[in-house]
């Protein structure tokens, strides 16, 4: 019986901590490292295909 | 110039990217070089993404799959490189008998990559098995053996980092009540 007890407690452990080390990060800001190659992205798009976006881009 | 970019939508889903992407590589910096490669992936390859699909499940289908090839070229130049991780298992529970977070970090990295992968998109993101299965590309019923074989593994891992602790109680316990010493 207490084994069992201890078996389901372990279980719901599992989850919570499963949830709280991915949440951990999800809640996390996002690294400016990402936002700037986001953007990086749109702008050499703006200059190939010249669609939206790309105020000046002159990369080589 | 008119219609908004889907690609806009991309920037919400890089906090749950890299939420997944650190399940699957465990250390920081990995992570992040994967979310990088899966970005750029994602965006020169964005006229793939079906509109109304789901997008999360796409990207992170792209991640996993970076990921694998990633890993195979890594695997082939350090030797396992979760040994790291492994070594921290050592540490003891927390005092108030909860599992101290580096434990379960611990643990869980010594789970397989595809049980990793199938426990946190089932357990952590919100993915049905279904979901999981096809981002994974593999059968709903392999998803759920994963994820069950996961889920015994880490409970045998933590309760090995348990077992001091409790069985110091149960044998006192019993010893009270039956009036001599456990066998």
């Amino acid at each position: 019986m207490g084994k069992e007890r201890r078996k389901s407690t372990l279980k719901e452990q599992i989850d919570e901590n499963l949830r709280r080390a991915y949440s951990e990060t999800a809640e996390e800001a996002v690294p400016e490292r990402f936002l700037k190659l986001l953007e990086e992205l749109r702008r050499r798009e703006g200059n190939s295909a010249g669609g939206t976006g790309g105020e000046d881009g002159g990369e080589s | 110039m008119s219609a908004p970019d889907p690609r806009d939508e991309l920037v919400e889903h890089l906090p749950a990217m890299r939420a997944f992407a650190m399940s699957l590589a465990h250390n920081p910096a990995t992570a992040d070089d994967l979310v990088q490669d899966a970005l750029v992936k994602a965006w020169s390859n964005f006229d793939k993404f079906e509109p109304g699909t789901n997008m999360r499940a796409w990207l992170f289908t792209i991640l996993r799959n970076t990921f694998y090839s990633m890993h195979r070229k890594r695997r082939r130049e350090v030797e396992d490189p979760d040994g790291i991780m492994a070594g921290q298992l050592s540490e003891k529970p927390a005092h108030d008998g909860r599992l101290a977070m580096s434990d379960f970090r611990a643990a869980f990295a010594q789970l397989t990559d595809q049980q990793r992968e199938a426990l946190t998109l089932v357990g952590a993101s919100g993915f049905s098995y279904e979901e999981a299965a096809e981002m994974c590309g593999c059968a709903v019923g392999t998803i759920k053996s994963r994820t069950f074989r996961a889920r015994r593994r880490l409970a045998e891992l933590m309760d090995l980092a348990e077992d001091e602790q409790i069985e110091m109680t149960d044998a006192a316990t019993v010893a009270a009540v039956s009036g001599k010493p456990a066998a």
